[in-house]
């Protein structure tokens, strides 16, 4: 009994201690992240007045409803599952290619490791005006080597007045920009592979794929799904490439991300319901497909 | 067991503490904005303490280029000379990112004291309740006012409301490179419409990514100049209809004479984007003729200081009026200064031919028309001075912008062939319709 008691107050003594580590970083967090969330969810069901809250008029579900109708909006959550779907396999396969290579015993492998890296470092404002830059219907340097190395062209392609070749550049940076940080956390997950199974298989007689197939694909469960769950979550909340390389929608509002659509409303036409509603729906729907997708890919066998 | 229940109780309790505070720190939610509108005794006190050596300080935020804000320091400092008890602060934004840093300003109630806004803007904020009444609060306001443009002053107007001075003005004419017309034999810049769609064509070679005009874009702003130089119409004076005006014949024959003209590879593709700009395309002789504002000079004297800029008022119309759009920006008083004198000295002093003159300097065009015919203007100013007696402004309404898009997005059908003018335009027609009736 008394030492029950004791190791009570021992641990309540304890966690009085955490608890005041906690408190700051919790009231912070509280403060910038929790606190706007619920403020905007109640936005997201008015026609806000964001100068005279006081005066904002109640819709209920008007705004989701509305953003759900609206055409601009189908299309925008069509270009953003599109985006999501080709570039998180394309970051994937191609950034576990890389970490393969990468963790071989190769000449240069750091300097390896820095150049694929570099890219994730770099500034998405950056890239992205490249990118605009080599995709330029008239002086781009893509348009310059299909028709005057290449000889693949005729005239040059206007990619970027066109609304579905405008997310070549943007998907291809997605990509690009990706894989280096795919490929370290892959890399990470290779290297926790014991070498003995490999020697294993090999006196077995298994060949390279086989032993692709049967040890490194099993073994790096759980980096996949970490990485599915995580990139997929990155490319439903792409942004910036497409704000700066189609001006969000152009041409005609067909090229809209949903959060592009969502800055759209907010602040260019100072619809804050709408643009709150556009979130929550993202939101909601971010939240589900992560679920799904950790619940698909949960297994509990041990190796 | 108890331990971590005892756990689960101290996070809740730490969870709901967090959220009051949370909620007492964002001002914005209606509870607590009531509560702010009424000072406390001790604000009360502060602000009937005579400003005895502290300054008071008024903020000013705008996007004014890099001279112009050279010399916005030199205003500031004669204004602070004759007004010893006030201090002027400037900050200067992107203009891409001016909109939302102030609508973020003004729901956390920082919003600055006074803004130079562009006139596209001003009923939009009006409506939103964000500007304060100048003409019932600032004493001289009808003085001031009488002595500015009509075309510019006209944009601080909302509902029965003048809400802004008009600070600065500015219209497009039309640009020609001599070189790009030499090299093609036409001696001079085109006079009326015809003539301009003739020279666009005759200096193109779209194979070469030659074009005789180019445009920065499909939004109002671009066409706008020939829109309204051949009497195009967004919608009626009172601003309740579109129809008959923005689908009515001199509009529709304005978006057909461009149309045609895209279609024969007269007009650079880059409108549509993802091209090379007009400002660079027309200096190195790309895009024989743009149309631009008087921004153009220093933009030139900048990047490509041996270009001849040459500047002609926009072409004539069929029934040989010419016109262009009016742009420029507005001073505005937000409401919720608390310094709401020095604010209105502020931006009357902007108003001053004193500080108008000296930003002349800088390439921004006075709204006084005592200045007319000013020695210490820029020569090139004469111009856009006369294009500026025929211009006119885009519709004063805070759905402009979704207008605009409207007509954006028909110019945008156009020329893909999807629709023709005719029907993109009565398209636009409803749309705008719709906006008006909301």
């Amino acid at each position: 009994m008394l030492s029950m008691r004791l190791r009570r107050i021992r641990n309540s003594h304890q966690l009085a201690t955490a608890a005041l580590f906690i408190l700051p970083g919790l009231l912070l967090f509280v403060t910038f992240v929790i606190g706007p969330l619920i403020y905007s969810f109640q936005i997201s069901f008015y026609d806000w007045n964001i100068v005279h809250p006081e005066t904002s008029e109640w819709e209920g579900l008007q705004n989701y409803l509305g953003a759900i109708q609206d055409p601009v909006f189908r299309r925008a959550v069509v270009n953003t599952l599109v985006y999501t779907l080709v570039t998180v396999p394309g970051q994937m396969v191609l950034g576990l290619i890389v970490a393969i290579l990468l963790n071989q015993q190769i000449k240069g492998r750091a300097l390896f490791r820095v150049v694929y890296y570099l890219p994730v470092i770099t500034s998405w404002v950056i890239v992205s005006l490249l990118f605009e830059y080599l995709f330029s219907g008239q002086a781009g340097l893509v348009n310059y080597i299909l028709r005057d190395v290449l000889h693949l062209i005729d005239k040059n392609i206007r990619w970027l007045a066109d609304p579905i070749l405008a997310f070549v550049p943007i998907h291809l940076l997605g990509i690009w920009k990706g894989i280096g940080w795919t490929a370290i956390i892959f890399l990470a997950g290779l290297q926790v592979i014991p070498e003995h199974l490999y020697e294993a298989a090999e006196v077995d007689g298994a060949d390279p794929l086989q032993r692709f197939v049967h040890i490194t694909v099993p073994l790096l469960r759980p980096t996949i799904v970490f990485l599915l769950v995580v990139l997929t979550i990155g490319g439903l909340n792409a942004y910036i490439s497409n704000l700066l390389i189609t001006n969000g929608g152009d041409p005609m509002d067909l090229t809209h991300f949903v959060l592009t659509l969502m800055y759209e409303a907010t602040f260019t036409r100072l619809d804050f319901g709408m643009g709150s509603a556009i979130s929550y729906l993202l939101t909601f729907f971010v939240f589900a497909i992560s679920i799904f997708q950790i619940r698909l890919l949960r297994q509990t066998t041990e190796y | 067991m108890r331990t971590k229940e005892n756990m689960f109780r101290l996070f809740g309790v730490m969870l709901v503490l967090s959220l009051v505070v949370a909620a007492c720190g964002s001002a914005a939610t209606p509870a607590a904005e009531s509560a702010d509108e009424e000072p406390s005794a001790e604000e009360q006190s502060a602000a009937e303490e005579p400003a005895a050596s502290e300054p008071v300080a008024i903020s000013y935020w705008h996007t004014m280029s890099d001279p112009e804000t050279a010399q916005l320091e030199n205003v500031i400092a004669t204004f602070e000379d004759a007004n010893p008890g006030i201090a002027i602060e400037p900050t200067r934004f992107a203009y891409d990112d001016f909109k939302p840093a102030l609508l973020t300003a003004i729901a956390g109630g920082e919003a600055p004291d006074t803004a130079r806004l562009d006139i596209a803007w001003v009923s939009e904020f009006a409506n939103q309740g964000a500007l304060m009444q100048l003409d019932t609060t600032m004493a001289d306001y009808a003085a001031i006012a009488a002595g500015t443009f009509p075309g510019p002053l006209s944009t601080n107007f909302w509902d029965g409301h003048y809400y802004g001075l008009p600070q600065n003005t500015n219209t497009q004419v039309l640009l020609w490179n001599e070189e790009a017309f030499a090299a093609g034999d036409v001696d001079a810049p085109p006079t009326t419409m015809e003539e301009f769609a003739d020279v666009a064509c005759a200096l193109s070679d779209a194979d070469n990514e030659q074009y005789g005009y180019a445009l920065g874009g499909t939004y109002f702003w671009a066409p706008a100049p020939i829109f309204y130089a051949m009497g195009g119409q967004v919608v009626d004076a009172d601003i309740t209809t579109a129809t008959g005006y923005v689908n009515g014949p001199e509009s529709v024959a304005a978006f057909t004479l461009l149309d045609d003209l895209y279609a024969q590879g007269c007009i650079s593709p880059n409108l549509l984007g993802g091209g090379v700009g007009t400002a660079d395309g027309h200096a190195t002789g790309m895009y024989a003729m743009i149309i631009d504002g008087p921004w153009m000079v220093d933009i030139y004297a900048g990047n490509y200081p041996d270009f001849n800029v040459n500047f002609v008022t926009i072409p004539t119309g069929s029934d040989g009026t010419t016109s262009s759009v009016v742009g420029g920006e507005d001073v505005v008083v937000f409401v919720g200064t608390e310094e709401v004198e020095a604010a209105l000295t502020w931006a009357a002093y902007l108003l001053s031919e004193e500080a108008q003159l000296m930003m002349a300097e800088v390439g921004v065009i006075p709204t006084l028309s005592s200045l007319i015919g000013n020695a210490n203007l820029p020569d090139y100013f004469d111009v856009f001075l006369r294009q500026l007696e025929t211009a006119q402004a885009r519709v004063p309404h805070p759905s402009w912008g979704d207008m605009d898009g409207a007509i954006n997005n028909a110019f945008q059908r156009m020329l893909r062939d999807e629709q023709t003018p005719q029907e993109a335009l009565d398209q636009a027609a409803d749309e705008i319709n719709a906006l008006l009736n909301q």
